[in-house]
């Protein structure tokens, strides 16, 4: 690791704020995953993700000044601009058709399946990937935004509700509410019936 | 805890760092003894497993190359056009500052050159009226064939020259200026009033001779 990735962030947005692209790049290797990843979580769109994840960083770069480092990490304030974005996008788009996602090179999403040992199994857990995206895209936003922070974020409850702005209580029904109906659906499509009536 | 109260904050209770020890503690005891909690939180559970599996699926999952490219490239045109357009206020603010400063010395100087052409013309209208004045009772004398041959190039200035009479001051345009040494009363020669009492002191004189060789008007050099 070099010296220059341990600078904080908000030595390195005003290295970069005056010119330095070696402090930008920096900034934006640290803390795209994370943007990139909670962006198709929640669109299940690589091409949405992908432009969210440019917007959030032309923001930044266009006006870093936005960001105070008294009021918290860089991080969660790029959270929050994705976020924004990512709301936008859905109001635009309220419906979007989750497509078999592909890698640059055209391979698939790249479904990590270490003990898939058969064909028959791999197979079946990766229609069973696609099924929870699915499900999970169908959601409606908030509820959706609840599990995308909660269960795949592993965000704790209080650092979702600072995220999307609203009290822990409401994240936690959100939260609940909307794994739920997760629940209900995957069982539904499992053949399995209902045992909880979560749902309601 | 009853079932309800599972419900909302139950299925959740190890994780949720907002509930307290005794909140968790009731979960844990109404789980144990209700068949239909237990089967609701392993279906959370289950749904949990299922939810990891997709987020280990997206786990890799990071922006393409192309997008830090783009950014690159936004980053570089932002900051190339932002150095440009300061260099451009920078010139614009350096050559207004020369405009201003040429201006002021060249106000500078037409000032000083407009005072001593004043005072310069003041003190030849007060050295062109004592010639006049003692030359007024003078006599005629002879031509300047007598006068000293030495001639210099004089000051070029012509406003200090008395037209001689006859002349015009249009013949003066290209004359040349002369200086020359002679007899007071040779004056009187070319037209100028001369005293008599002085007609024979040697004077130095400039006189003005234009382009056929005769003198057009003269002018008696302040010592």
């Amino acid at each position: 690791m070099r010296i220059a990735d341990l600078e904080r962030d908000d030595v390195l947005l005003r290295r970069a704020a005056k010119g330095d692209e070696e402090a930008f790049l920096l900034i934006y290797r640290r803390h795209q995953a994370p943007m990139y990843r909670f962006a198709l979580r929640m669109t299940g769109n690589t091409w949405a993700a992908e432009e969210i994840v440019q917007d959030v960083f032309m923001t930044l770069m266009r006006g870093p000044k936005k960001y105070d480092a008294t009021r918290g990490a860089l991080g969660a304030f790029l959270y929050g601009v994705a976020r924004n974005r990512v709301m936008k996008h859905l109001e635009r788009l309220p419906r979007e058709v989750a497509l078999e996602e592909k890698n640059e090179d055209g391979t698939g999403s790249g479904i990590v399946l270490q003990d898939a040992s058969t064909p028959a199994m791999w197979l079946e857990k990766r229609e069973r990937v696609r099924q929870v995206r699915d499900a999970v895209q169908e959601l409606p936003v908030e509820f959706r935004e609840a599990v995308v922070l909660c269960e795949l974020e592993e965000l704790s409850y209080e650092e979702a509700a600072q995220m999307a702005g609203c009290p822990i209580g409401t994240i936690r029904s959100r939260l609940h509410r909307g794994k739920a109906l997760l629940m209900a659906k995957l069982e539904m499509l499992r053949g399995v019936p209902r045992r909880a009536s979560a749902a309601r | 805890m009853n079932c309800e109260e599972f419900e909302a904050i139950g299925l959740d209770a190890e994780r949720d760092s907002s509930l307290s020890q005794v909140e968790r503690a009731g979960a844990r005891e109404h789980a144990a003894t209700c068949s239909r909690c237990a089967a609701l939180q392993d279906s959370w559970e289950a749904a949990g497993i299922e939810l990891r599996a997709f987020a280990e699926d997206t786990s890799m999952a990071q922006a393409p190359a192309r997008v830090e490219m783009r950014l690159r490239q936004e980053f570089r045109t932002q900051h190339v056009s932002m150095r440009v357009r300061r260099t451009a206020a920078f010139a614009a603010w350096a050559l207004a500052t020369a405009a201003v400063l040429v201006g002021a010395v060249s106000w500078v100087n037409w000032r000083r050159n407009s005072s001593s052409v004043v005072a310069h013309q003041s003190k030849s209208s007060q050295g062109a009226a004592i010639p006049a004045a003692s030359d007024a009772k003078g006599v005629a004398s002879q031509q300047s064939d007598t006068a000293d041959s030495e001639a210099l190039m004089a000051d070029n200035e012509l406003s200090d020259f008395t037209l001689l009479p006859g002349s015009l001051p249009a013949d003066t345009m290209d004359a040349a200026i002369l200086r020359v040494r002679m007899q007071r009363s040779s004056l009187g020669a070319l037209g100028l009033p001369v005293n008599e009492e002085r007609a024979g002191e040697w004077i130095q004189v400039d006189l003005l001779v234009g382009n056929d060789g005769l003198p057009q008007a003269v002018r008696l050099p302040q010592e």
